[in-house]
């Protein structure tokens, strides 16, 4: 009886949507670690896993918000963009001597205007999400040129020491803050994804907009929700990429939108929506870490880095697909 | 006429859990058509798929020709001539009817596709059928029922000797259904063996010849059907006699619940005005395209309303959006679940939750998953849903049990007013039962039910009053002691005489 009841539980864990993918991934990340830790055995010491650990934090951050985004079944490709929008405008600000926090506050609203424009450019105006968002990716690229009339900030200098330590370099309980940044932000967004109405929502939208529609469910506050969402993300990690380097980059971000994607594919979210779970996620952005810092430890170039990780994503989609149909066939036999 | 061109024998079939066929014989002669009847989930579709090489069998003989056929698969089937017409249409809405009938066969000239020719060809199919179709027409622009004959085009365009039809008609208009049979029997003459599956008995009598009665996954009886009658086909089929088809309960009419009041919105909604009481069910009848379902939409508020006003409880409500009539306590159950009524990638319990969240959720939008799996398990057992546990997909279950849970998920809340668009749609006689009994089970509860349906017996059976639509109007209304079919129908095809005779047939 016993037995069955803890069959059952295992049952039920394994029954929860997209957990399948996330059980082969990690075991595929386990292995990763292995293999990365025979090469050199220092890939397994305190300070690169702290290392490690502050690597994937920004890739984890926007692959939330993107995850958010596919499960509705919509793509934010103005995540890079807006993460230099958000590193630029703070920078700029700080160096012309406003308060960093006061700064903070500003980088978030600009964001935040960036989320509901795609919101709305989306649901309201019904433009195809790739097209919307492709727009405001290259309006917001354009707003971190040009508030520093087309150059990198210099130094954001002493005064914003505290605004440096809070979102990377200082340490709360022997942990650095952008690890606990991310751990917080990503209980707060799981929740909201897994436990709440607007979430059960995400997920209706993303399987069947007009049986979500027809359930009363707003499609058009939902989707500005899951933008605005995304962009807290992107400006988190532009606010992070600034205080790390300390200055304000122009293409800052760079292609994240992508590594967004990848980091919520690998860990099994659909990009036809209404699929995975934000712990998948957790798993894509660490393979994406463990990935970059190992080939770089065992001395892989750039080049080689970028192939791998490409193949990896594409690999671990397939491997989810091929493992589906089997099941079927199997089922069909 | 009298060989028999497939005979299945001892076929078993089973899926992890479920023995879908057990021993079953099957045999179809030429020029005759068989009617495979059952409920849902009683192995029709299990049985079709295997004769039409989607699944494989696990054990028995299949025998086409007096040929027997070892390792069938699509490809094979398709060889045989063996063609399946699917119950949803497997047709690429913005090709062609031409490029539709030969996809995949395409007919080359000079290197290039040959338009013309293809046209022509196809255009000598359809008149075959005496089809009237031009071939160059975009398929999504046309009619579900004119897609499917376009359909059944391609499928002889195959040479198709054995045809497979899936509920060819319950997407059709009486008119349709009577074109399709005229084909059907045309076919017939021609010597094809033709497997015929449906829900709707009545039908059968026009063109079937044998039926053959699964049950449970077991074959029960092949009879003539002349030598039948439908109640003996119908206990056949459940294992158990159904006594009323239609059970009627009788309520006193109490007030007025519903005043809708010059509803205008679109073409198909033109100055609509009824009013609903408690303890009655109001049919609406038409024809396919006769409006029913936009002026449902339009009171639920899906579609936008040009004009009118909705009165629930004597007073004038704003309904601009679904989520402003449930809250109000007006419900809809759609009409195609596919499309609108169900999450397929959801579980059931979260299926069920989507409508009810606001009673399940406690302060702040927290879902309590306690009420929430209580829900769920309520539903079904109310509705003897039947499912392994809440947590499937919905995607995974009959037709009839996801039918039953977009009807589960709306009876959860109080509401005032339910709406049901063909709630019995593709699903079989037991389960129809069930849902007329849930909404006689509304009415006595003195909840207003509206019911849209275009099986007319039904409608007849169910309604104390009946709505007639014809164009976007209402034509007729009538008390269900004086209404017929005949004169509903008078009522549903009067068409308004003013109208261009081109813009109907749009």
């Amino acid at each position: 009886m016993d037995k069955i009841g803890k069959q059952n539980r295992i049952k039920r864990i394994l029954a929860v949507r997209g957990m399948g993918q996330v059980i082969t991934v990690t075991i595929g990340l386990i292995i990763l670690c292995i293999v990365f830790s025979i090469v050199n055995p220092i890939f397994f010491s305190g300070k690169n896993i702290a290392n490690l650990l502050r690597q994937i934090a920004p890739i984890l951050i926007i692959g939330i918000g993107q995850s958010y985004v596919l499960i509705t079944g919509n793509i934010d490709l103005s995540i890079g963009s807006v993460i230099g929008m958000s590193c630029m405008i703070s920078a700029t600000m700080m160096t012309k001597g406003v308060n960093p926090w006061a700064a903070v506050f500003v980088t978030f609203i600009c964001c935040l205007a960036a989320g509901v424009l795609n919101g709305e450019l989306v649901s309201r105006c019904k433009l195809p999400p790739f097209i919307a968002t492709l727009g405001t990716m290259t309006i917001a690229r354009g707003i971190a040129q040009i508030v520093n009339n087309n150059y990198n900030t210099g130094s954001i200098g002493e005064a914003a020491k505290g605004f440096r330590n809070f979102f990377y370099y200082g340490k709360t309980a022997g942990i650095y803050n952008a690890i606990w940044i991310t751990i917080v932000l990503w209980i707060v967004f799981n929740f909201l994804l897994s436990k709440t109405r607007t979430g059960r929502h995400i997920y209706a939208i993303g399987s069947n907009v007009d049986a979500a529609r027809l359930s009363g469910v707003n499609v058009h506050s939902t989707t500005i929700k899951v933008y605005v969402v995304s962009a807290i993300c992107a400006c988190t990690v532009g606010l992070m990429t600034c205080a790390t380097t300390g200055m304000g980059t122009m293409d800052a971000g760079n292609g994240y939108e992508m590594y967004a994607v990848a980091a919520s594919v690998i860990g099994g979210v659909s990009t036809l929506g209404g699929q995975g779970i934000l712990l998948g996620t957790v798993v894509g952005a660490s393979i994406w870490g463990v990935l970059q810092n190992g080939l770089q430890f065992a001395g892989a170039p750039v080049a080689i880095r970028n192939i791998t990780i490409g193949i990896i994503v594409v690999v671990s989609v397939l491997l989810d697909v091929v493992v589906r149909t089997g099941k079927h066939r199997k089922k069909a036999n | 006429m009298d060989k028999y061109i497939v005979e299945l024998e001892h076929v078993s079939k089973s899926f992890p859990g479920v023995l879908a066929l057990n021993d079953v014989d099957f045999r179809l002669k030429s020029g005759e058509v068989l009617a495979l009847l059952g409920e849902n989930g009683a192995g029709k579709s299990t049985l079709v798929k295997i004769l039409s090489g989607v699944y494989t069998k696990d054990s028995g003989t299949i025998k086409i020709y007096d040929q027997v056929v070892d390792n069938m698969n699509t490809k094979k089937a398709e060889e045989l001539g063996i063609a399946i017409i699917h119950q949803e249409l497997n047709l690429c809405a913005h090709l062609t009817v031409a490029q539709n009938i030969f996809l995949g066969r395409e007919i080359i000239g000079y290197g290039m596709l040959s338009a013309r020719k293809m046209n022509a060809e196809a255009k000598k199919i359809l008149t075959s059928l005496n089809i009237d179709i031009d071939p160059e027409m975009i398929v999504g622009d046309m009619s579900v029922s004119k897609q499917q004959m376009v359909e059944i085009a391609k499928a002889l365009s195959t040479n198709a000797k054995i045809l497979i039809m899936d509920e060819p008609t319950s997407a059709l208009t009486a008119k349709e259904i009577e074109d399709l049979f005229l084909i059907i029997n045309k076919l017939k003459k021609e010597g094809c063996g033709i497997v015929y599956i449906s829900h709707r008995l009545e039908e059968l009598e026009h063109i079937v010849d044998r039926v053959t009665i699964l049950r449970d996954g077991q074959y029960i009886n092949s009879m003539n059907f002349k030598d039948t009658s439908l109640p003996e086909i119908i206990s056949n089929m459940v294992g158990r006699d159904i006594k009323e088809k239609f059970p009627r309960v009788t309520c006193k009419r109490g007030k007025k619940i519903l005043e809708v009041r010059k509803l205008n919105a679109g073409r198909m909604v033109r100055n609509i005005n009824f009013d609903l009481y408690e303890g009655e069910i109001v049919g609406i009848a038409g024809l396919m395209g006769a409006g029913r379902t936009e002026t449902t939409r339009a009171i639920f508020g899906v579609d936008p309303k040009a004009s009118g006003e909705i009165i629930l409880d004597g007073k004038a409500i704003k309904i601009e959006k679904p989520m402003d009539a449930i809250s109000q306590g007006i419900v809809l159950v759609p009409e195609d679940r596919k499309k609108d009524g169900l999450c397929t990638k959801l579980s059931i319990r979260e299926n069920i939750a989507l409508p009810n969240l606001d009673i399940i959720c406690k302060k702040a939008g927290i879902i309590n998953s306690k009420i929430e799996k209580e829900m769920a398990n309520n539903t079904v057992s109310d509705l003897k849903i039947k499912l392994p546990n809440v947590e499937v997909n919905a995607g995974s279950l009959s037709g009839g049990n996801q039918q039953k849970v977009v009807v589960g998920k709306w009876l959860r809340r109080k509401s005032r007013v339910v709406i049901f668009d063909e709630p019995t749609r593709g699903i079989d006689v037991a389960a129809k039962v069930e849902i007329y009994n849930l909404m006689n089970n509304l009415k006595q509860q003195g909840i207003g039910v509206l019911f849209v349906s275009s099986e007319l017996p039904e409608i007849l059976g169910i309604s104390d009053r009946i709505i007639v639509m014809c164009d976007g109007k209402i034509t007729g209304e009538l008390n269900v002691e004086e209404a017929t079919q005949d004169i509903i129908l008078q009522y549903a095809t009067s068409f308004d005489k003013k109208i261009d005779d081109n813009i109907l047939h749009k």
